[in-house]
């Protein structure tokens, strides 16, 4: 089959591999049906993320056909259309059952290279280096899913491929945020980030009841498509962002600031090149600007939550957290908790995924796909590939 | 709680926790499938129904190294197994398991100790098979709590990849 592969530092190439086959009794084949970039590759393709092999196939947002199923698969069956979060999951843990389907405990095939990083394995993903298991992604015309019975949903009648798709990552991840904020009654949400991600957080949080949302980015097209969804937006090359929201919040601060930019963060100012110079030098993996401003953004007392990819940061400013009594709630996404219920809203029209769907390429024009989702050109949101 | 305290085994101890009764894992880890399925990153292990089992590893610089395993002690709370008289490896392994608070199961804590020609500990292991005695034996509680939760062992060999023939081996 055809699939994209990492073959280095901004080196993607389409390259012929052997197809998938089942391997274990709870999984399945998918014929990939759709499939789209995340902010957390470029973290990969540039080289901040140790542990790729040369030939990895990429990809860990996707959705597609089942066309074949292990011997204990009984959820699904070939020819359902279905979507998959991007954490492997087991359903049987003690994290899967408690709702932390990241954490699952039995899906992380190289254990041994994580354990030393984390202290503990997470789950396995897809597609994101062999420290977090390894899996061959789905940026190719078939993928493995192993635990089909907890890992596959099937979509519903009136949800379209394009909806579907976001389901598997950027809408759970952005809901998982919102969920995070515990939103009451006049609560007000600000979130850093208006990509895939932070779009998707910034719908959830008015699906939770948010009173107002306030969306923070540089990118025109992107502040228009929050302003589309109901947020507020604010460039934060034109203002002083803490500063506005104070002003927006009658000087109380928002209740709870969501973090949907992470590791590779744009900024501006001194603490910006600072950052700029370590991570060149791999002295850090961050640069941190959105997450230092929301810290000394969020009200006293407030919630912190932190979707943003991050690895090593120097110059955190814990005495913002500390001496305000914030509460900071981050993971990588337990999409397997939200997947049935983003479905039904996205069914309802509540939420509207499809709109990341700025551009679609043909897999074999992929490595053009994530060029333009990287440098952001003609307004790339998101890079839909179709095998 | 005692812990062993000979400061050269603590390289190759290590525990996990998994949300099963003690019975259960323990029968599961006397199967003679188990056995060679959640050693196979190190050796290959072919065991019987009474705890015995011959161990084979390969593929160090150093040839093929092999020895056979007994019983030495088999209770409902701790299993003891040693390597007979003529291994090229001596080693022994204690498993205890223990109940694990509220509703998290039973807590396995696993204590392998090789003592190689020479008595070189350590380093020295590591440098025969690749692999950390720690490393050796934290992989092999990993894949016995996927198989005792799961029924499985999570794996990628192979899968597409573009290296040799298309894939990741």
């Amino acid at each position: 089959m055809r699939a994209l592969c990492w073959n280095g530092v901004n080196d993607l190439r389409v390259e012929t591999v052997a197809d998938p086959e089942i391997l274990n009794p709870n999984d399945v084949i998918l014929k990939v049906r759709l499939s789209t970039t995340c902010g957390s590759d470029l973290h990969l393709i540039d080289g901040l993320i140790p542990t790729m092999r040369e030939g990895d196939v990429l990809g860990h947002e996707f959705m597609g056909e089942v066309v074949d199923v292990g011997r204990e698969v009984t959820k699904v069956a070939k020819g359902d259309r279905v979507v998959v979060p991007s954490f492997i999951s087991c359903g049987q843990c003690w994290y899967c059952q408690h709702d932390l389907y990241s954490l699952c405990d039995t899906t992380h095939p190289k254990p041994e290279l994580q354990e030393p990083l984390l202290g503990y394995p997470t789950a396995g993903i897809y597609a994101y280096s062999h420290a977090f298991g390894g899996y061959a992604g789905a940026h190719a015309d078939y993928v493995r899913v192993p635990f089909a019975n907890t890992d596959c949903f099937k979509v519903p009648d009136g949800v379209t491929d394009e909806a579907a798709l976001f389901i598997s990552d950027a809408a759970p991840t952005g809901f998982m945020g919102a969920d995070f904020c515990d939103i009451q009654r006049g609560d007000v949400i600000a979130v850093w980030g208006c990509g895939g991600v932070g779009l998707m957080a910034q719908q959830s949080a008015m699906i939770l009841g948010a009173e107002r949302v306030i969306a923070i980015d540089r990118y025109p097209e992107r502040l228009a498509q929050a302003e589309a969804f109901g947020a507020i937006a604010l460039d934060y090359t034109k203002v002083d962002v803490v500063e506005a929201l104070k002003e927006l919040t009658g000087g109380r601060g928002p209740d709870a600031c969501i973090d949907a930019v992470g590791m590779e963060a744009g900024g501006t100012g001194l603490q910006q090149a600072y950052d700029r110079v370590k991570q060149a030098l791999y002295l850090e993996t961050d640069r941190g600007t959105a997450l230092r401003e929301a810290m000394l953004a969020v009200r006293k007392g407030g919630i912190l939550s932190i979707l943003g990819v991050y690895g090593l940061m120097d110059k955190f400013p814990l005495g913002l957290l500390m001496n305000k009594g914030v509460t900071v709630r981050t993971a990588q996404q337990h999409g397997q908790a939200y997947v049935d219920r983003l479905l039904e809203h996205a069914q309802r029209g509540e939420l509207t995924p499809a709109a990341l769907a700025t551009h679609r390429f043909a897999l074999e024009d992929s490595p053009t796909g994530y060029r333009m989702f990287k440098h952001k050109e003609e307004g790339c949101l998101r890079a839909v590939f179709v095998p | 709680m005692s812990l062993p305290d000979a400061e050269a085994a603590a390289e190759t101890r290590a525990a996990v926790t998994i949300g099963r009764p003690a019975t259960d894992l323990r029968e599961l880890w006397l199967r003679p499938t188990t056995q060679t399925a959640i050693w196979s990153h190190f050796a290959v292990v072919s065991a019987e129904k009474n705890g015995s089992a011959d161990w084979s590893v390969s593929g160090s610089a150093f040839g093929t190294y092999r020895w056979r395993t007994v019983l030495m002690e088999d209770e409902p709370d701790r299993l003891r197994w040693s390597s007979q008289e003529g291994a090229d490896l001596p080693n022994t392994g204690v498993l205890i398991f223990r109940p694990a608070p509220g509703d998290r199961g039973t807590e396995l804590h696993l204590d392998v100790h090789f003592d190689p020609p020479g008595g070189a500990i350590g380093a020295a292991l590591g440098k025969l098979f690749h692999l950390a005695p720690r490393e050796i034996v934290l992989t092999a509680l990993y894949k016995f709590r996927a198989l005792a939760v799961t029924g499985e062992i999570p794996t990628t060999d192979p899968q597409p990849a573009a290296r040799k023939a298309g894939a990741d081996r």
